[in-house]
């Protein structure tokens, strides 16, 4: 296990010691500065004017859905781009410079590596989504703020960064080019959203309740309503442990071929 | 130490090695000599467990390489081609890593970077980062990394490739320095490199082990033959003709003019004795006469390319 924790502490290190990291912390947070104000500018007004209005959908008169669920939508769209970004030289850059070499040779093992590598990557996505957090906490400071069901969205974008950093660190793993790796990672990210599209093709209701299981739009929105259910959390770890193992043996067949 | 047995690998239809068989005992100092592509990188990647071969096995310190590669690769430190190094990071914090990597304790981390660095010389350079560091420099830390971890085995993938020549000494000093503490094999194309570090050589070419023995044994293969290159002040038209007389000479070669032969002889000092003598009485004016051993060039050659030697001087 040991080995893990090397890996996983010199590319975290090599995530927070390294300007690209915080340049792109800088970015989105210029995204945000823009436009959570706004949003929530936008949201003061409909409080102040709901009297006048007729057919306001109730669930817009709460800051959760009104501010909070339109940030997180835009801080999964960054995450499809940015988390690529944070893991494309993880095992490209590796195998391009030849250091991919010192890991095999090595007494560690591929599993270790993957996992080293993967909880760093962690490590930053859960960076970037603390800082897309500290909007909703200087928010609180004027207005009351229900906690639990605020953490637990954030939990559930972290998760789908999760799924983002797995799926782009096996796209990492398959490719020598940074620029291959962001490609392909950003089409996984962006493909991923669209598996669930298959309930309204589908006639069965058998085969449509497979596609409800496997979309993980309907997993994420249970959770950044503030509900937390297993199989939700299941279905993320399961990605994850998919593409990890994936990743794995790539890696391991590296040996053998 | 390492134990290789009919060790093969295909890479799709092209075999690049076939059926290697050697041993090499603890605290040896091999050179593993062959041309370019003749499967030495592969050989040695196999033997550090980074690619599995596709028949037979290879074992160091009694651990399979393929059933055990964490035992064996505790005990390896390996130098590849290009030096694995991290361009954005420090010398001293990469040896750090390094060292973790290879399982040094914790508390022995501090101790053992520090003996790499002054091993390899890499004082003044520790503090900067690997990024900024010339191609010797880089292939420096490449080896400090390589015996940062005090391995039993180094293996080192030609390291003196595209270095200056003060800088290819720099580092056969350093491998001089490291023998005695590692089993060393040492991959090269380079023949002095092997003649100045090594004490026995592995000759290998498409795939295959053509020679392996001692420097000593294989640069002397022929026993008992010396080759004498004389230069005289007077030409002569056919010196066959000249030294037709004597029973040790088997062969002679022309030169660079009627004023230079060489001569290969059977036996011993006598018989050169007998040559410089029969030269000077018939008046020819010696002016040079050099004994020359048959170098490992000339096996290298023979044996890889299949080239016969030429006449002349060498």
């Amino acid at each position: 296990m040991s080995g893990t924790l090397v890996i996983f502490k010199k590319e975290l290190k090599g995530f927070y010691f390294n300007s690209t990291f915080w340049m792109i912390c800088f970015l989105v947070s210029v995204v945000f500065s823009w436009v959570y104000p706004i949003q929530l500018n936008l949201f003061s007004q409909l409080l102040m004017n709901y009297v006048m209005q007729q057919g306001v959908p109730q669930n817009q008169l709460n800051i959760h859905y009104g501010v909070f669920l339109r940030q997180l939508s835009y801080l999964n769209l960054l995450l499809i781009f940015v988390v690529p970004a944070l893991t494309m030289k993880l095992f490209a850059e590796e195998k391009k410079l030849r250091t991919f070499d010192l890991l095999l040779t090595s007494p560690v093992t591929s599993f270790q590596i993957v996992m080293g590598k993967y909880l760093a990557a962690l490590g930053a996505v859960g960076g970037i989504v603390l800082l897309a957090l500290l909007y909703p906490l200087a928010t609180s400071t004027l207005a009351t703020v229900n906690w639990g069901p605020l953490f637990i969205a954030f939990l559930g974008i972290f998760l789908v960064g999760g799924v983002y950093a797995a799926m782009n660190l096996f796209a990492s793993s398959l490719t020598e080019n940074s620029i291959v790796a962001y490609v392909a990672s950003v089409i996984f990210n962006v493909s991923i959203w669209f598996v669930g599209i298959g309930t309204e093709v589908v006639d069965g209701e058998r085969a449509r309740k497979i596609f409800e299981h496997v979309s993980l739009s309907s997993h994420l929105s249970g959770l950044v309503e503030g509900t937390v259910r297993t199989n939700g959390l299941i279905f993320f770890l399961s990605i994850i442990v998919l593409f990890c193992f994936l990743a794995e043996r790539v890696v391991e067949s590296s040996r053998w071929r | 130490m390492i134990q290789v047995k009919d060790l093969t690998k295909d890479y799709g239809p092209r075999r690049a090695i076939d059926k290697l068989n050697f041993s090499i005992s603890k605290g040896d100092v091999v050179g593993f000599l062959g041309p370019n592509g003749a499967g030495k990188s592969t050989t040695m990647k196999i033997i550090t467990g980074f690619m599995a071969p596709s028949h037979g096995n290879a074992s160091v310190a009694g651990f399979d390489v393929f059933e055990n590669p964490l035992e064996v690769k505790k005990r390896i430190g390996y130098l590849p081609e290009i030096p694995p190094v991290y361009a954005d990071m420090y010398v001293q914090d990469y040896l750090r890593y390094v060292a973790a990597l290879k399982q040094v304790p914790k508390e022995k981390i501090e101790g053992s970077v520090k003996n790499a660095i002054e091993k390899t010389n890499l004082g003044d350079v520790q503090k900067r980062l690997i990024h900024h560091l010339s191609k010797g420099f880089k292939q420096r830390v490449g080896i400090a990394q390589a015996i940062v971890s005090d391995p039993e085995v180094l293996i080192l993938d030609e390291p003196t490739v595209g270095l200056d020549p003060k800088q290819v000494a720099e580092i056969r000093e350093l491998i001089k320095s490291l023998k005695g503490q590692h089993t060393i094999i040492l991959s090269t194309h380079i023949l002095p490199e092997v003649e100045a570090t090594c004490e026995k050589v592995i000759i290998i070419n498409k795939g295959r082990i053509v020679a392996e023995d001692s420097i000593q044994n294989l640069s002397t293969m022929e026993q008992g033959q010396i080759r004498l290159h004389v230069r005289l002040r007077k030409s002569v038209e056919d010196m066959q003709n000249v030294l037709s007389g004597m029973g040790s000479v088997i062969g002679v070669h022309s030169g660079a003019s009627a004023k230079e032969w060489s001569i290969d002889l059977k036996g011993s000092e006598e018989a050169v004795e007998n040559v410089s003598s029969l030269l000077v009485g018939k008046g020819y004016g010696l002016l040079e006469l050099t004994p020359a051993k048959r170098d490992l060039e000339d096996v290298f050659l023979k044996l890889t390319y299949g080239q016969q030697e030429k006449g002349g001087p060498a």
